[in-house]
């Protein structure tokens, strides 16, 4: 098992802030922003020293929870301070960018980064159809539309032109092109039966994120359906399971974190705007329908002292395929990054070990 | 567009002996289109075209009613083409080739560069993968093999088997090798607008041949249409006949956007 640090940027947001999306701009504290980036640095440099194979970002925006509005920005910083892991952008999102845009600067940075860069592309959570306009019954048809476009940005050799359903170029040729070829690694990420049909159809990985594993399950088994039907099998690296964690020294003192843990949704839209979304934004795990995940907490999957963990990631393996957790570290305290180090220790110390062989 | 026919007179023509038919419409600058190996079919694409250009769809000898053992070469078939294009008193035409018909109009560029002012390949078979085949088999079969998506396709009117053998046949005997240095030689002294085109799930000729045409003609344009297969213009029609029609009335200026993005005055 490989594993990955998810790193947020972690900005200690006032405890009375009120839960929701968009958070006002005026309660941004710019110094306590700065902070937050000079503190990326340590974070990741301590996570490569601790043998985390990979540190991740993620784009989300208008919003205290994860400072990476632009994870392209973020990986050029990180990728000239740490010169061992590997920079995994999961990912930016796909249906409101510029899928050219996206080619040319995830090869920038596969260059700049010596080839270190790992890539997926996903849909963006339902509240980011807000942050550039975009209609949510379109974004489905633009990221399937887009991540294929992006494939091809990077490995055709002459100018072309695009004619597709919603993006229209004609003239695309990007420089640089990425350093690892025909491309870095590369992932859907996503449950829905199109994501995994498109990973599969493509070969490149697929990964799921924040839910049962039973259920994460039936997605990443319908990946793996879908590379069977196309003669393939993925490597067991290319499934990435996305989750909570919270990581005591002991099971009991890891149950009391979770009891304290604030159960809220991640980002929190008014009534009227939520009813709105959660009709036209439809998702499907592997082609069964589901509600979008709007105004609910994401679960945490992994919850207890270092054994217990390393059972709970054998459990996802043997149950998702997965061969990479991707782990964001929500135990409650770590918005004090002292309190973050610490725990990321522990998890280096007593988990990685254990966890290698899985 | 429930009849797509409706716009288009058929006619027919004697050219080299043969009786060659054509469906006509519209009006404008002459687009002449070469078929597939399924042989002629009308199509939403050439409706909309039709609507800018004189659309001429032929049908080339062999491909209807009557046999043809004469023509020994797709070098004489696109010679037979050229001679019927005359024949209607046409000087300077757009030509328009799909699939098999996009390499008889290679072969008809090459030869009569004074006729063809701009040409347009859609997934050409003139530069095929080593062991590429000509699409057959039952209805469902060739859809399959046309069709990103084919459940969305409306079923093509049925062939008779015989005569579905006898095209097979023909493209068979006259398509050449997969890489043929004389076209190859021939396309590099194109001196016209070219616009080839690939859908990205064509299963038949791969996409990636279109490198070779940019590899022997780095002046034309290379077009990939989203999420068709082969039969480009059967499975996005208002993209293809955009492309189409924009490429051959402003031809390389058509990388020029025209969009507007203005949302309130």
């Amino acid at each position: 098992m490989k594993v990955s640090y998810f790193e947020t940027g972690r900005y200690r947001a006032p405890s009375d802030l009120p839960a929701i999306w968009p958070m006002p701009a005026a309660a941004y504290e710019p110094s306590e922003g700065a902070r937050v980036y000079q503190g990326m640095i340590e974070r990741i440099t301590f996570a490569e020293q601790l043998g985390f194979d990979w540190i991740s970002l993620s784009e989300h925006h208008y919003s205290p929870r994860i400072l990476t509005p632009s994870p392209q920005v973020a990986a050029a910083y990180l990728a000239a301070h740490v010169h061992k892991i590997k920079i995994a952008l999961l990912g930016p999102i796909v249906s409101h960018s510029n899928p050219v845009r996206v080619a040319e600067e995830l090869a920038m940075l596969d260059t700049i980064s010596d080839g270190r860069l790992v890539v997926g592309l996903l849909r963006g959570t339902p509240n980011e159809t807000l942050t550039y306009d975009l209609n949510p019954q379109e974004t489905r048809g633009r990221t399937d539309e887009g991540m294929e476009l992006i494939l091809k940005a990077w490995t055709e050799p002459h100018p072309f032109s695009w004619q597709g359903r919603h993006f229209r170029y004609r003239t695309v040729s990007v420089w640089p092109r990425p350093l690892q070829q025909p491309h870095p690694p590369t992932f859907a990420l996503g449950t829905s039966r199109e994501a995994a049909e498109f990973a599969a159809r493509n070969r490149i990985g697929f990964g799921v994120s924040y839910g049962p594993f039973e259920i994460m399950a039936k997605a990443t088994g319908h990946y793996r359906d879908e590379c069977a039907r196309r003669g393939w099998q993925p490597a067991s690296d290319q499934i990435i399971f996305r989750a909570n964690i919270i990581l005591g020294e002991t099971d009991a003192q890891a149950q009391r974190a979770m009891e304290a843990y604030p159960l809220r949704a991640a980002f929190s839209l008014s009534e009227g705007v939520a009813r709105a979304l959660l009709e036209l934004d439809t998702r499907n795990i592997a082609g069964e329908m589901r509600p979008a995940t709007i105004n609910r907490p994401l679960p945490v999957n992994f919850v207890g002292g270092p054994d217990t963990v390393v059972n709970q990631i054998r459990r996802c393996r043997e149950l998702t395929g997965a061969g990479v957790i991707d782990l964001g570290f929500n135990t409650p305290g770590t918005a004090d990054p002292a309190a973050l180090l610490d725990t990321l220790s522990l998890f280096g110390r007593k988990v990685i070990p254990h966890i290698r062989d899985i | 567009m429930t009849d797509i026919g409706a716009r288009f007179r058929e006619r027919s023509i004697e050219v080299d002996g043969f009786g060659v038919r054509y469906q006509e419409a519209g009006a404008g600058p002459a687009l002449v289109h070469l078929h597939g190996a399924g042989g002629l079919r009308l199509t939403p694409a050439l409706e909309l075209l039709s609507r800018t250009f004189r659309v001429i769809a032929f049908e080339m000898p062999g491909f209807g009613t009557a046999e043809n053992q004469r023509t020994q070469s797709i070098q004489d078939l696109a010679t037979t083409m050229a001679v019927a294009v005359e024949a209607l008193g046409l000087t300077q035409i757009n030509l328009m080739g799909t699939s098999f018909g996009g390499a008889v109009a290679c072969w008809m560029a090459v030869q009569r560069q004074d006729l063809v002012a701009a040409l347009v390949l859609e997934a050409p078979s003139g530069i095929r993968p080593e062991g590429s085949e000509p699409v057959s088999g039952s209805p469902e079969e060739v859809a399959r093999m046309l069709y990103a998506h084919p459940e969305r396709i409306p079923a093509a009117p049925a062939v008779e088997p015989a005569l579905a053998a006898r095209r097979l046949a023909l493209v068979r005997r006259l398509r050449g090798p997969g890489r043929d240095a004389r076209l190859e030689e021939g396309l590099r002294g194109l001196g016209m607008p070219v616009l080839v085109l690939f859908g990205t799930q064509d299963v038949v000729i791969p996409p990636a041949m279109g490198r070779v045409y940019k590899d022997l003609l780095p002046n034309a344009h290379l077009m990939f249409v989203y999420d068709a297969g082969h039969a480009v213009m059967v499975e996005r029609p208002e993209a293809f006949a955009e492309a189409v029609g924009d490429f051959l009335q402003r031809t390389d200026a058509f990388v020029i956007s025209q969009t507007r993005t203005v949302v309130f005055p």
